[in-house]
């Protein structure tokens, strides 16, 4: 689905424009039909990464390849939907304006009902009327998501999807990216909660200064967190992380974190 | 190509609603109507006056939202990170650029058709400057009206019309003389030239410096030509030879030179003169002058997608 090979990408930062690696040699495939949570601390380079395969960055080294296709190719995105961290919207245009437009640049017709379910299934269908500036975060991020799963995409690729979103809003979104599982959609998406981890991902990559350090299935990954909760015998299970697995997560990216 | 269509439209919506769009119109619009006191302030030649200012205020105006709207169409943007959306699609980038591009161009000539109106109901209540369309009067209107006759065999037609018009006759249509209706449409091309020139600058710099730029360039293309006509070495026929007797530095000479053929030339574009005079131009200069800011914007346009289509964007 989604070739990841050897990429790198830096930014030229500062006046003398010195190289600043964001993301190093990182290669990984994402498998078709699985859901994959991408975790990092901040400043790992998981929006990088994911820039870099929607065809909004350019890698400094490497290829990536969705469905065959370069990612700077628009084919590769003939079947994409893209899921922004803090999405945004222009001034002036309403909720159901901005959806029509997005729909319209799919290449294939939209009609209006299947743009009203997305809105439904978002739930923000109430405020289509309303100016997309004068929303709420989580009622921009509901759009946006609305507008990410127009046209029934095969590839869906969230960058922090939860974030902002209330208590109901965040079990909505589950449920969303549950029924999207079981339509056997491609799903990879970033987050900051371990929490997230287990209830819905198949398949877990640990990205940390810009490094893959992990990226194993559900299953191995909790095999691992279990025998590392019996080595340790610490006991840790309390407070923000409560399970084998999100300590285990936790401490793998500490001990790699730099700074 | 749909894609393309569809970007126009939403471009064109959105810079309709944004604020500098429609302050830039308002304000415009006000100056026009306020160009009678202004032409009020002299006996003489009261509609040359509003003609020069009305003319002054449309073609500012829309230079103001060219660099300005220009500066930001995509900056913007790419700053409030609403273009992730929009280049995620199955879109060539290209695509998406020509869609802001155009869609700025359409603001433009619509911002131009509105205050050419407001300015020529402005004439028209004041009963100055305004031609009566007389059949046979103008090349262009002849040959439609032309055709009318001989279908209807009317040949005193012709005749009456004109006495008609001249005489005030109610059903009387005025319309703007040549060279104003050419001038607005060189403010249009102008306009849509340096807001190439700020899109192009935005993508390599800031926006208050691509604006600050592009007021430079079209600063410098109003008065290259004339800068470069005072470095010229003045010659005099003395004795049957022909004498130089005054040669600017030469450094100073080339550099002018530099800057005059090689940054845009916008003087071409202000024919205020002739609209002031009603002197009509010339179709030759017409076409000429207008192949020359399109063909110059299409070369900025092409230099800003191939930096478009390589840039990171995030
Ligand atoms: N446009 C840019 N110019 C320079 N450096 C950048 C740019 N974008 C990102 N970086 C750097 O790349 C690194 C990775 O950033 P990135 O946004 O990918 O992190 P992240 O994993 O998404 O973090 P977060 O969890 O906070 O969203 C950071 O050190 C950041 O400073
Ligand atoms: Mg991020």
């Amino acid at each position: 689905m989604i070739e990841i090979k050897n990429v790198t990408k830096y930014f030229r930062v500062g006046f003398f424009g010195t190289r600043k690696n964001a993301v190093e040699d990182l290669s990984l495939d994402i498998d078709g039909g699985k859901v994959t949570g991408f975790f990092g601390p901040n400043g790992a380079g998981k929006s990088t990464t994911i820039k870099m395969i929607v065809g909004l960055i350019k890698a400094s080294k490497g290829s990536i390849k969705i469905n065959g296709y370069d990612s700077f190719d628009y084919r590769a995105r003939l079947k994409l939907g893209y899921l922004p961290e803090n999405p945004s919207f222009p001034r002036g245009l309403k909720g159901i304006e901005i959806i029509n437009y997005y729909a319209k640049l799919l290449n294939k017709k939209i009609n209006k009902n299947e743009i009203y379910d997305a809105l439904k299934l978002a739930g923000i269908f109430y405020a289509k009327n309303t100016q997309a500036h004068k929303y709420s975060k989580g009622m921009t991020q509901r759009l946006a998501l609305a507008v990410s799963i127009i046209g029934d995409p095969e590839i869906l690729i969230f960058d922090e999807p939860l974030s902002g979103l209330d208590p109901i809003g965040r079990k909505e979104f589950k449920d969303i990216i549950f029924k999207l599982k079981e339509r056997k959609k491609t799903i990879f998406f970033s987050s900051h909660v371990l929490a997230d981890s287990k209830e819905l991902c198949d398949r877990i990559a640990v990205l940390v200064n810009g490094r893959l350090i992990k990226n194993e299935n559900l299953e191995n990954i909790e095999k691992e967190a279990a025998a590392y909760a019996e080595e340790k015998k610490e006991e840790r299970l309390s407070g923000e992380y409560n399970t084998p697995l999100e300590v285990y997560l936790y401490d793998l990216m500490l001990k790699n974190r730099k700074n | 190509m749909k894609n393309i269509l569809y970007g126009i439209m939403y471009s064109f919506k959105e810079i309709k609603n944004s604020k500098i769009f429609y302050s830039f119109l308002i304000f415009a619009l006000i100056l026009i109507s306020g160009s009678y006191f202004v032409s009020q302030t002299s006996f003489i030649s009261q509609g040359r006056i509003m003609v020069d200012f009305s003319i002054f205020a449309i073609s500012i105006f829309n230079i103001f939202i060219g660099i300005f709207i220009g500066a930001s169409v995509v900056y913007d943007d790419i700053e409030k990170k609403s273009i992730f959306l929009s280049i995620t699609r199955p879109v060539k980038r290209t695509e998406y650029l020509t869609g802001r591009f155009l869609g700025l161009a359409a603001a433009i000539i619509f911002s131009t058709v509105i205050m050419m109106f407001i300015f020529y109901f402005v004439l028209l209540i004041m009963h100055k400057f305004i031609v009566p369309v007389v059949p046979n009067a103008g090349a262009a209107v002849s040959g439609a009206k032309s055709v009318h006759n001989v279908h209807s065999n009317n040949v005193n037609l012709q005749n009456n019309s004109a006495s008609y018009a001249a005489s005030g006759h109610p059903f009387t249509f005025y319309t703007l003389p040549q060279p104003l209706i050419i001038q607005g449409l060189f403010i249009i091309i102008e306009s849509v030239f340096i807001s190439a020139a700020a899109l192009l600058f935005s993508l390599v710099t800031s926006k208050a410096l691509a604006s600050i730029f592009a007021i430079l360039i079209f600063f410098i293309g109003n008065v290259s030509s004339r800068m470069n006509d005072l470095v010229k070495p003045v010659k005099k026929i003395i004795d049957g030879k022909v004498v130089i007797v005054h040669q600017a530095n030469h450094i100073l000479a080339s550099i002018v030179r530099f800057i005059y053929t090689v940054l845009p030339n916008f003087s071409i574009f202000n024919i205020s003169s002739e609209a002031a005079y009603k002197v009509n131009v010339s179709s030759g200069m017409i076409l000429y002058r207008a192949a020359y800011g399109i063909c110059y914007t299409t070369l900025l346009f092409i230099i800003a997608s191939i930096i478009f289509s390589k840039k990171d964007i995030s």
